[in-house]
């Protein structure tokens, strides 16, 4: 594991992991090249201090649980800091291009018209419900992981995912 | 029970936007460098090639330092050392007390506070290979080098003939280039 440049295992994980994290980070920030920086500058960040995502003898006594959930936080924290040194920036050059940037970069693959429409309702839901959502829903994160990320409790994880499937279903045409 | 089973299902249907080509590949590039810079001192990768010489800079101005303060004390230590000796001829005056020394302590001073490089020694006593690195990717392995080294420095004052040394250890690391590997 010393030559990471030649350890290939890394890169199947991380092709594994890699659209949930950048959608994840594209809930701060629409350009998705901004939200490319700040996953690779997290998983880097991650790398180094656990190794490997599924070995928990590389993190010693600490269950892998908290090993995940570290990623997301990662993402997370550089996310919102890359979102205050940007909004600063931006008030600094009087310009307005997030949103033209989250129309001409779209964070899914549509396919149809209720796709579009499903993924316009998503980017409708506070900002609260709908992390949880990305992280349940396409990273695959259990409760307890999302609330270690988030630093919130499993039950108000849960509730808050379900606030977003309501929030959801309310508002979707019924197909 | 669930009666969000069909929504979930049509939100998984969704599929989010793939990272760039070159994500990977910039990823990669930052572990290898992130992998380098694991040695203690290391605070950043660009500055991994200047780190022996920092180290190595940082010892010079500590032993120099020691070295400027400890030939200040020396020049003190001779002054009072000259006064104490002068004393006592001022004290029991005598015609045989009467000599040269009296003459020279005004110029002691002077003399001894003047301590010029006489000698500097780098004995090189541990070497040790510790592998390959590739700070400028997989094509450019680099091999790293620790030299662990003891450096002396002395000074002699010509006019007293004192001298001063002082000795420290230095440890030194390089990369250097290794072809075909």
């Amino acid at each position: 594991m010393e030559h990471l440049a030649i350890d290939e295992e890394w890169t199947v994980r991380f092709s594994q992991l890699a659209p949930g994290l950048l959608l994840f980070a594209r809930q701060w920030l629409p350009s998705k090249a901004d939200a490319e920086d700040v996953v690779q500058e997290a998983f880097v960040r991650f790398w180094r201090r656990n190794h490997d995502l599924n070995n928990p003898e590389n993190i010693g006594a600490r269950e892998p649980i908290r090993s995940r959930a570290y990623l997301y936080a990662a993402v997370r924290s550089i996310a919102l800091d890359f979102l205050r040194r940007d909004s600063r920036r931006a008030r600094r050059e009087s310009t307005v291009v997030a949103e033209s940037d989250s129309t001409v970069q779209p964070k899914f693959a549509i396919e149809d018209e209720s796709q579009r429409t499903l993924a316009a309702a998503l980017d409708g839901l506070p900002r609260e419900q709908r992390e949880v959502l990305v992280m349940k829903i396409w990273n695959d994160l259990t409760f307890a992981e999302i609330g270690s990320a988030l630093g919130i409790s499993q039950n108000t994880a849960a509730s808050r995912y379900r606030y977003a499937l309501a929030a959801l279903k309310k508002n979707l045409p019924p197909q | 029970m669930n009666d969000f089973s069909e929504l979930e299902a049509r939100l998984r249907g969704l599929r989010p936007i793939a990272p760039s080509e070159d994500l990977i590949a910039r990823i990669e590039r930052a572990l290898a460098e992130a992998t380098n810079c694991r040695a203690p001192a290391a605070a950043g990768a660009g500055q991994r090639w200047q780190w022996p010489w920092r180290v190595s800079k940082t010892l010079y101005r500590v032993g120099f330092g020691v070295a400027a303060a400890a030939a200040t004390a020396a020049a003190v230590l001779l002054i009072y050392a000259r006064l104490d000796i002068d004393h006592s001829p001022k004290e029991a005056p005598s015609v045989a007390a009467v000599s040269t020394t009296p003459t020279n302590t005004a110029s002691a001073p002077v003399a001894a506070a003047e301590f010029v490089p006489a000698a500097f020694t780098e004995v090189v006593y541990n070497t040790r290979d510790e592998g390959l690195r590739f700070p400028a990717g997989p094509d450019q392995p680099m091999r790293r080098i620790r030299y662990q080294k003891q450096e002396t420095i002395q000074w002699r004052n010509p006019v007293t003939g004192a001298s001063l040394r002082v000795s420290y250890p230095t440890e030194e690391i390089s990369l250097i280039r290794a072809p075909g590997q």
